[in-house]
């Protein structure tokens, strides 16, 4: 605050009244004077008058000059000029609370509709420099997965971006306030055992906790590569901050989760059913569309004698009958929690135990094939009833499974020597014929009743391999 | 000497424009009050200041009269006026054009951008 000038107390209306209407009163030669001599009110009189001091807080801050009355015009001075700075003492602390209020209005006016996380923390930022004196700044948001705190915005001098800590008690300081839930000033940061050296120069900082309404997601850290002495209302301006900030930093999460989860969602639903979509969001694992192995069982089904039994038919037509076709079988594969791969010309290729439920894989295909041999026999078009006999061939093992392709185009798929061994198996089933190999009739031997149909060497492999049939 | 008028109905107002302001009274400014329009034509008059500070909604006289009363008088009409009013009021922005202020600001006002307002009209450097 600025020094009070005995000019500013005098030219108040009410107390150059009092002033001039006392000095009137008197009758007698006063003068006031200020701290250097200059006439600010009254006549002194002659050389032989006395001087009192007119004092403020300790300090003489100007003179009352006369005779012996000149005393209490002193004492009046002073009074007044402690009741000026009074109120303005009350206005500069209504200033600053006005002024907090202008601040946080332009901010949640700034950042409250404000869905992209990047933006919102980068205005955050820019807004905390602009009122806080700082060389650096930083939002630090903890990353579900990994559970370290990450920079996701900074700015200053030098930043780090790349950093991430673990937090925890006494492990940074940014980590201590994450747990705590504290905002903290630490204006000697070199002598705190918690500092963790990074590569910025840190003399002082202040840290903020990014608190909603149940947990802490994040801290905001300001420093100064100077030692500066942050206040107590540095941190609470940085506080209060930080309380809007959370609140817009946690809708852009959510809404950049819910975004994700969509493209996620819509990747989902081209290959398997909604509940399955379901099943997956709600688990909250995450959803690795990496390729990675996994074993899995694969189901072939083709339609026998398809080219000749088009044959005498108008390609029109055939689209039809295989668009039917089609919506039963996935109709049928989604029923028990499989996942459609493709459709090749009049081939189907599913499997069971990704991206979906892996339990009972096999059980299931055998399932789904008995179910959708059924099925064909239950279509209202008696003529696919009569020409779509179909052979549906399983297989179980590891494969790899995941998006596999070009940056243009990929697609959720399996890979393998299973695979392919359960193409072989489809090739030889004939119509109606379900076949599986070892390892799936190892699996459900108790619960289906099969043939055994002996080793079989298959195109293109040295091993034979065991066929056993589904008997339905 | 430079001088700013403030003139709001409202004494924590003015006292608050007051306080902001204080910077300039350091670099030689004098500040100067009025509590209504009918004061604040007088002491435009009487004092000359390069800047007012005029909010709109008053008693008596509003400050879109006593801004028309300011730019119509050529002894004042170069008097830079900012007026202050309520934010949202778009009326009142046309309305201030059209009595020819200078500049219209919303409370609640940045405290920050008056200083800096009244230091760019005043033409001094902080």
């Amino acid at each position: 605050m600025a020094v009070i000038s005995l000019k500013k107390v005098l030219s108040g209306e009410r107390a150059s009244e009092a002033v001039n209407g006392i000095l009137a009163s008197l009758g007698v030669p006063i003068g006031i004077l200020d701290a250097a001599g200059t006439l600010l009110a009254g006549k002194p009189g002659d050389g032989s008058s006395k001087k009192y001091p007119i004092e403020l807080s300790g300090d003489v801050i100007g003179w009352a000059v006369g005779t012996e009355e000149a005393r209490s015009v002193a004492v009046l001075v002073s009074h007044l000029a402690q009741q000026h700075l009074d109120r303005k003492a009350l206005a500069q602390e209504t200033l600053d609370g006005y002024k907090e209020i202008s601040l946080l209005y332009n901010f949640v006016d700034k950042i409250a509709l404000c869905l992209n996380l990047n933006e919102v923390a980068k205005l955050v930022i820019d807004e905390t420099r602009k009122n806080i004196r700082s060389s650096n700044a930083s939002v630090m948001l903890l990353n579900q997965r990994t559970r370290n705190l990450e920079i996701i915005a900074a700015s200053g001098r030098e930043h780090s971006p790349k950093m991430t800590l673990k937090p925890g008690v006494g492990i940074g300081i940014a980590g201590t306030v994450f747990f705590s839930g504290r905002a903290e000033i630490v204006n000697n940061v070199a002598t705190d055992s918690r500092y963790i050296k990074g590569t910025n120069k840190v003399g002082s900082m202040m840290c903020a906790p990014l608190k909603t309404r149940d947990k802490v997601i994040g801290v905001i850290n300001v420093s100064s590569e100077e030692p500066v002495g942050y206040t107590a209302a540095n941190l609470k301006l940085l506080h209060m901050l930080t309380a809007q900030a959370a609140l817009v930093i946690e809708n852009a999460v959510f809404h950049e989760n819910k975004l994700k989860e969509e493209r996620i969602k819509s990747n989902l639903e081209r290959y398997v059913s909604p509940q399955v979509v379901k099943a997956i969001m709600d688990s909250k694992e995450n959803i690795v569309f990496t390729p990675a192995k996994r074993n899995i069982t694969v189901l072939f089904s083709d339609i026998r004698n398809f080219t000749t039994t088009c044959e005498q038919q108008p390609p029109e037509k055939i689209v039809e009958y295989l668009n039917e076709y089609f919506t039963h079988m996935v109709d049928v594969i989604f029923t028990h929690g499989g996942t459609l791969n493709k459709f090749v010309g009049d081939m189907i290729f599913a499997f069971f135990g990704a991206p979906g439920p892996s339990d009972n894989n096999e059980k299931r295909a055998i399932e789904s094939a008995i179910a959708m041999q059924k099925r064909i026999k239950a279509v209202p078009s008696v003529w696919i009833q009569n020409n779509f006999l179909t052979g549906i061939g399983i297989n179980s093992g590891d494969v790899v499974v995941g998006n596999i392709g070009s940056p243009h185009h990929m697609d959720y798929t399996a890979i393998g020597d299973e695979v392919n061994t359960g193409s072989r198996l489809q090739s030889m089933a004939k119509g109606g014929q379900i076949l599986v190999s070892r390892s799936a009739y190892e699996a459900t031997k108790d619960l289906f009743p099969f043939k055994e149909i002996g080793s079989v060497q298959v195109k293109g492999k040295n091993k034979s391999v065991e066929v056993f049939e589904v008997l339905y | 000497m430079a001088k700013i008028l403030i003139v709001d109905d409202e004494p924590h107002i003015r006292l608050l424009l007051e306080q902001a302001l204080e910077e300039l009274e350091d670099k030689g400014v004098e500040l100067l009050t009025a509590e209504n329009g009918e004061r604040a034509l007088e002491a435009v008059k009487r004092e000359k200041p390069e800047l007012v500070f005029l909010d709109v909604m008053m008693p008596k006289m509003n400050g879109f009269d006593v801004c028309r009363a300011v730019k119509d008088d050529p002894a004042t009409k170069g008097v830079t006026i900012i007026m202050l009013t309520a934010k949202g009021q778009e009326f009142d922005r046309q309305k201030g054009d059209e009595v020819g202020a200078e500049l219209y600001m919303t409370k609640p006002f940045d405290p920050d951008e008056i200083v800096a307002k009244a230091f760019e009209v005043l033409k001094l450097s902080r």
